[in-house]
């Protein structure tokens, strides 16, 4: 797999407690990006926040089990990869905010050292 | 900062149960004015009243908090007063908002001490840059070391200005291996970002001590606009002082 020079990041903000076909949205964008072999996604799960649902979200209290801390999906790859994606995610993503940007890809590296 | 002279008196009649967003409504005004920069405002809390819905609220012994009035109130300019009614009228929902015309004989005054620590030259630094993010495991390692370890003290040690190391919960990357935070096995390999801003010329010359460090992963640049708060001391100050 390429990727250099010019790129885009993707950036996918919703809520840990969001569903896709009954699995965790997170995960259901993880592998739709595998399966559309985009080079990359990244999950992050932040520590309080609120966004599009407007209700602030914040993880756990120590003892309580109900959370709903907000996520984040970084993902990058070119910009013909990631126009694939946005028609799956626009559909998967009930209630969040996608953001894409403009990057410069200075390094992209496989396990066995073989640089693209 | 208020000065004696006319000023108006805000006050404003909420029950304590009213939410705003999921937050209390109280203390979401509160945030409100102060993060809008009024020099004060205090929360008072009745012992029993009623408002618009003829509802009595009362302390009773049986019923210890049962949406108490609560009162906020503030003292600020005529102009700042109209600048924030807007948005307070939205907020208050059915709370009544009443402005009265005062008069500040003695405006308050912020403790010397705090005085002197703002006086401590906050600098505020705009400009462009631009932000590196570097994406690898958690447990890739750089001479037996955690490398996002080992970077942030090759950054440290290069000058960079700041970093932030995040920790992912899921993910894969360029070696097609999924990185997951497994509830059940202790192994942990987690996505782990780092978050680079400095300007272009510094990132440009890192690029090349990072370029030997990560053996897998990505790296990408991108423009951003910097407003950046310090206490730093400038360097010509810094001379000055040796």
């Amino acid at each position: 797999m390429k990727l250099e020079g010019k790129a885009k990041m993707l950036r996918i903000h919703f809520g840990e407690d969001d569903k896709w076909h009954g699995k965790p949205l997170y995960r259901a964008i993880v592998e739709k990006c595998r399966e559309l072999d985009i080079a990359g996604a990244t999950v992050f799960r932040g520590i309080e926040g609120y966004g599009a649902s407007t209700l602030i979200r914040k993880p756990h209290h120590l003892l309580s089990f109900s959370h709903d801390a907000p996520v984040m999906v970084t993902v990058v790859d070119s910009e013909e990869k990631v126009a694939k994606l946005i028609p799956q995610l626009d559909a998967m993503v009930a209630d969040g905010l996608i953001a894409i940007s403009e990057v410069e890809v200075i390094k992209y590296v496989h396990q066995d050292g073989q640089r693209s | 900062m208020l000065s004696a002279g006319p000023a108006k008196k805000v006050t404003i009649y909420v029950g304590e149960d009213h939410k705003y967003h999921g937050q209390s409504l109280y203390s979401a005004i509160l945030d409100f004015l102060f993060y809008r920069g009024i020099a004060g405002a205090s929360v008072v809390r009745g012992i029993a009243g009623f408002g618009a819905d003829h509802h009595m609220h009362t302390i009773r012994i049986e019923r210890l908090t049962e949406n108490l009035p609560i009162r906020i109130e503030f003292v600020e300019s005529a102009e700042k007063v109209e600048e924030l009614m807007p948005k307070l009228h939205q907020m208050a929902g059915t709370g009544l908002i009443e402005v009265q015309d005062t008069l500040v004989v003695k405006p308050s005054e912020e403790s010397p001490k705090a005085a002197v620590k703002g006086a401590a030259v906050a600098l505020k630094r705009e400009g462009r840059a631009k932000l590196m993010r570097i994406f690898i495991g958690e447990n890739d390692k750089w001479h037996d070391k955690p490398l996002y370890q080992a970077l942030v003290e090759a950054m440290r040690a290069n000058d960079v200005a700041g970093v932030t190391v995040y920790q992912g919960i899921l993910g894969y990357g360029a070696n097609r291996r999924i990185h997951k935070d497994g509830a059940l096995h202790l192994s942990h390999d987690r996505p782990i970002m780092m978050s680079v801003v400095d300007d272009e010329a510094k990132l440009r010359s890192f690029a090349k001590i990072l370029d030997e460090m990560v053996q897998q992963g990505l790296v990408v640049l991108s423009d951003v606009d910097v407003i950046k708060y310090t206490h730093e001391v400038p360097p010509a100050e810094k001379e000055a002082r040796k």
